[in-house]
């Protein structure tokens, strides 16, 4: 039986946000499988809920937060063990190479691969990871950042900043491990 | 604005969060100040980086024709 022509928008505009929601998925869950089955359950749970979306509001962040509520639903015991980065301090990769004379700083991230960045967003604890993915990757505002999560927007900012420092300190780490800086030298490897 | 205050708000700056006047006061004392500047650069290279990488992964074309299928 052909479904109704407001089902069909429906699906046709949710299906526009599959990237976005694999993406996060996948970060969130670090496994492409049950990325896919995540995604899967929260497209089908949408579905269900259409009556609850109200046309004209944002698309994207209502089927991410159905999405996380569903990883978060599976993971339930992990919610109490995220770890918490009030330990990370004030780490802000831009003085630490300055301050270890790696100019220009900028040329550092070049030499970065972007599989150690993917590596160091997997790294952070969930709760700090979301915001990341929906700030930074997705580009939501911290009002819609919020309002997916479910959280104060104080919450957001906190979060950000400290998931942020996190991700320098971890792209630091690998900076040193891989002699693209070296600790307390001027010296930089230079690119071949 | 000085550049404790620059630092400070630099995240929001950043993310395009501040209001009109702060983004102008920001946007007054960048111009004003190359260190501020250069760090305001580096934060962007490594958002920019961030959202560069974690973009790469697309939905597998298997996912959206099986979902294509569910919902349609």
């Amino acid at each position: 039986m052909a479904e109704s022509p407001p089902q069909t928008a429906f699906a046709e505009e949710a299906l526009t946000h599959l990237d976005t929601l694999y993406r996060g998925a996948l970060r969130l869950t670090r496994d492409p499988d049950s990325a896919q089955d995540l995604v899967q359950e929260a497209y089908l749970r949408a579905l269900r809920y259409q009556h609850s979306y109200q046309p004209g509001t944002n698309m994207k962040a209502w089927l991410f937060a159905i999405m996380r509520n569903l990883f978060w639903d599976r993971f339930k015991g992990s919610r109490k063990e995220d770890v918490s980065l009030d330990d990370v301090g004030e780490f802000v990769l831009y003085d630490k190479l300055r301050d270890e004379g790696a100019k220009p700083e900028a040329d550092v991230l070049d030499k970065l691969a972007a599989s150690e960045v993917v590596a160091a967003v997997e790294k952070l604890p969930p709760l700090h990871r979301e915001v990341v993915l929906l700030v930074d990757v997705e580009g939501f505002s911290y009002r819609d950042a919020a309002q997916t999560l479910g959280v104060p927007i104080g919450t957001v900012m906190s979060r950000l900043h400290r998931a942020r420092q996190q991700l320098q300190k971890s792209l630091y780490d690998y900076a040193l491990e891989s002699g693209i800086v070296r600790a307390n030298g001027t010296k930089e490897v230079p690119n071949e | 604005m000085n550049c404790s205050d620059c630092k400070e708000k630099l995240d929001r700056y950043l993310d395009r969060e501040l209001s009109n006047t702060e983004m102008l006061e920001l946007q007054l004392h960048l111009e004003g100040c190359p260190p501020c500047t250069d760090n305001y650069e580096f934060q962007a290279s490594l958002k920019r980086l961030v959202k560069v990488c974690c973009e790469q992964d697309k939905a597998p074309d298997a996912l959206r024709e099986k979902l294509r299928q569910i919902l349609t």
